[in-house]
């Protein structure tokens, strides 16, 4: 009885004792992090029976020559490292102490291997090695954020796109010859951000830090409080925190074994990384259910092929969301509802995008939305082919489009003919349009939809906002043209305002808009003003040669305002010199013949 | 005979557990006693201590080596500045004085390569830095009150010698001789704020 009172005393005594000894640090402390690999450690992976923390990397006595006093054999691994068309450092083999970093992250040497222990008695750990998983980097660092490299003036002098070295703050130290290594972001003993970090990821500060992409701090990622939690955002893993601006880069980059390594990507497929989120998931808008549609801007096109280095002009075709879009600098579209005539300089969404520009050279920072359109649809080899025979042929859009060819849809800058008696206030003579009022989502807000504004998709081929027959003997309607009679007035056209054979044409003969006009226009290099203003310039599966003295001949001669002849073999009429004129509307008083006279000779 | 009571109970739990503690320890049987040595003359003491003084010996030999910074790397450079707690330790540890020189009998065997404790050759930055000022500045390091304050860990003349973590006389009985007990590393998170 009496011993076992005794007893009964004694152990709590002793366990009070053994309280008073023991050792509490906060949580800035390596002690009870994941780093702390003793017997106690609070993770999976600890030692058996050691009971010291520090020893696992650092011993005070017959250490490394390699400070601090290291404890570890360094990796002889040969890594895989980073590459990037983009960067501009040169990366090597990873040295110093990211090397020490690396004798347990690279997954292959021992965890207990110390050098203050003899090869055959390593320390006895839960697991010999890293299991695989996040902490295990593997000798692949090809999928991680590039360490080993120098960050100095001259870095950052090449790429504006990281700040100078000496207004990085103190708190991320790098190297002895200012290299970024593995200590750079994490500092070892201290796990009270997370992951080790030196500075919190919140809204990327750790990253921004470093990084200074144009026009992130004011873009839609940076600041869109939309919620990320309980959707997923990436099935390998959740995000740590709660709202899109608050994950910042992390919510489309991974820094460390990133499946799409060039650029730490989440998605191998570059057009994942977008639609993950804009697929109605967590953005405003399903751009997903637009690209996917029979005429769309589809990212699944190709894989691979996207490089931000790339060269417009000899790029292989493909198409990709960050070929329009520069995701550091894009915001919301300001415009919404707004037909987008209302402006042509680049707005929210394309801000920063790189283009080409009217005179065909490159640029970074696009002014205006056909310099992002040029850069495919352009001098590339890679545009796409032509889809009408005509008089003359031309795919360069950007040739199409100069402000000094015979006639043009005003898109690079205003027209300069005097009348264009159709067009629908407030558009008028000298109006620019941009090319997003005819190459559209059919269901884009502009358009009256309710889907995103910009060319993302439409079920009317090519990519266009409203309907557009282009098939011959289509009977006219307010549908059947509805691309163009959203700024040429439906009456105007009938009523034979502008040309005075237009009703005869459309209606009666059915013929469509595009046999007679090329609506982009006709380049200078190849077409004049006599034969091909007013945007003509005839389809040839339709439009055949006439025989006339003079040879088989497809022509359009412009006599004046309003006036004009035309020459050739259309659903089997015969025109050879065949005059009109507008003469109520001003054009030049000539012979004019009904249509109905049929073969004229 | 006393009833034992509650009070007395832990009364005898108490001495019991402070005389095990002394008796843990101590330099007898360990690996500094050299009684059982012909050159030590013997005894517990003298073959560190003079006969004459409590006050380390002053080794005939140690005068015309004293250029033991030639041997230490850069963490030892201030070693001419180290104190006696460092100082008699490298007479032996560095490994270029015989340790039977003190008793003046035939030399020869020194703290060799093979040994776990022969420091300071050769590769300098291998060995935790004495001699030099407690960086008591450093964010990285616990402030000087706080490290001395427990009464085991001593910082003579505010620096870090071999006796601010070693008890050449293992009172404690920690292995390495160490003032105290490094379970958790606490005696190297006595100073490092790590």
């Amino acid at each position: 009885m009496t011993m076992r009172r005794t007893a009964g005393w004694a152990t709590p005594a002793l366990l009070v004792l053994t309280n008073l000894t023991a050792v509490t640090f906060a949580d800035e402390s390596v002690v009870n992090s994941k780093h702390d690999l003793s017997a106690r450690g609070p993770g999976p992976i600890r030692a058996v029976q050691e009971g010291r923390v520090c020893i696992f990397c650092h011993t005070p006595h017959n250490a490394a020559p390699q400070t601090p006093l290291w404890n570890r054999a360094n990796p002889r691994t040969y890594y895989r490292i980073y590459e990037s068309s983009t960067t501009d450092a040169r990366i090597d083999q990873p040295y110093g102490p990211s090397k020490m970093c690396l004798s347990c992250h690279d997954g292959s040497m021992a965890l207990g291997n110390v050098l203050s222990r003899p090869v055959t008695h390593p320390i006895v750990m839960t697991a010999r090695t890293i299991p695989p998983g996040m902490a295990d980097l593997t000798n692949d660092l090809s999928d991680d954020h590039p360490i080993g490299f120098r960050y100095d003036r001259a870095l950052s002098n090449i790429d504006r796109q990281i700040r100078p070295p000496e207004v990085v703050t103190r708190d991320l130290p790098l190297g002895v010859h200012s290299e970024v290594h593995c200590t750079t972001c994490h500092d070892p003993h201290n796990d009270e951000l997370g992951d080790f970090l030196r500075i919190s990821d919140q809204m990327s500060a750790i990253c921004v830090a470093c990084h200074d992409m144009k026009g992130w701090m004011h873009s839609g990622h940076a600041t869109s409080g939309k919620r990320t939690t309980g959707r997923t955002v990436d099935p390998q893993e959740r995000l740590k925190y709660a709202t899109v601006s608050d994950n910042g880069c992390l919510t489309c980059h991974k820094i460390h074994s990133a499946p799409h390594r060039e650029r730490l990507l989440r998605f191998e497929r570059e057009e994942d990384n977008c639609l993950n989120c804009h697929s109605g998931a967590i953005a405003g808008f399903n751009i997903a259910s637009d690209i996917y549609k029979r005429s769309g801007h589809d990212g699944r096109f190709r894989t691979g092929v996207h490089d931000p280095a790339e060269i417009p002009f000899t790029m292989r075709r493909h198409v990709e969301c960050v070929d329009c879009h520069n995701p550091h600098a894009a915001r919301h579209n300001p415009i919404g509802t707004v037909r987008s005539t209302f402006g042509q300089t680049v707005k929210g969404p394309n801000l920063n995008a790189s283009g080409v520009t009217i005179t065909g050279r490159e640029t970074d920072d696009a002014k205006f939305l056909y310099e992002i359109c040029f850069k495919c649809h352009g001098d590339s080899v890679s545009r796409p082919r032509i889809r009408t025979s005509r008089q003359v042929t031309q795919t360069n859009t950007r040739l199409e489009f100069q402000v000094s060819n015979p006639s043009f849809h005003p898109v690079a800058g205003p027209r300069r003919n005097s009348t264009s008696v159709s067009l629908i206030p407030p558009l008028r003579i000298g109006s620019i349009i941009t090319c997003t009022d005819c190459h559209n989502s059919d269901n884009a807000r502009s358009a009256r939809g309710s889907g995103a504004n910009g060319p993302h998709g439409s079920i009317f081929e090519p990519l266009l906002v409203r309907n557009y027959e282009t098939d011959d003997f289509t009977t006219e309607s307010a549908q059947a043209y509805a691309l163009c009679y959203g700024c040429h007035s439906q009456d105007s056209i009938i009523n034979n305002e502008s040309f005075s054979l237009h009703s005869r044409h459309i209606v009666d003969a059915r013929t469509p808009c595009s046999v007679c006009h090329d609506s982009h226009g006709i380049y200078r290099g190849q077409g004049n003003s006599v034969n091909h203003s007013n945007l003509i310039n005839f389809d040839l599966s339709v439009v055949m040669p006439a025989d006339t003295p003079s040879g088989r001949r497809v022509e359009y001669v412009d006599t004046g305002t309003l006036s004009g002849n035309c020459t050739m073999t259309c659903h089997g009429l015969t025109h050879i010199n065949f005059p009109y004129a507008n003469t109520a509307r001003g054009g030049t008083p000539s012979r004019v013949r009904s249509f109905s006279l049929g073969v004229n000779r | 005979m006393m009833k034992p009571t509650r009070v007395t109970a832990c009364f005898l739990f108490f001495t019991l557990m402070i005389i095990g503690g002394w008796a843990w320890g101590g330099l007898e049987g360990s690996k500094h006693d050299f009684s059982n040595k012909d050159w030590s003359g013997g005894d517990l003491c003298s073959a560190c201590h003079s006969a004459e003084s409590d006050k380390p010996a002053a080794a005939p030999l140690w005068e015309e080596n004293a250029d033991l910074n030639r041997t230490f790397g850069m963490p030892l450079t201030q070693s001419k500045a180290a104190g006696p707690g460092t100082n008699v330790c490298l007479r032996c540890h560095d490994g270029t004085i015989a340790r039977d020189t003190i008793s003046g009998a035939e030399g020869g065997r020194f703290v060799n390569r093979e040994n776990p404790g022969l420091f300071g050759t050769g590769h300098g930055t291998g060995d935790h830095p004495v001699g030099v000022d407690y960086p008591q500045f450093d964010r990285d390091y616990r402030p000087v009150t706080s490290v001395t304050a427990a009464g085991t860990v001593q910082l003579p003349d505010g620096k870090v010698e071999c006796n601010s973590c070693h008890d050449p006389h293992n009172m404690s009985g920690e292995e390495y001789m160490l003032v105290t007990s490094n379970a958790r590393s606490a005696l190297c998170l006595t100073c490092h704020k790590k």
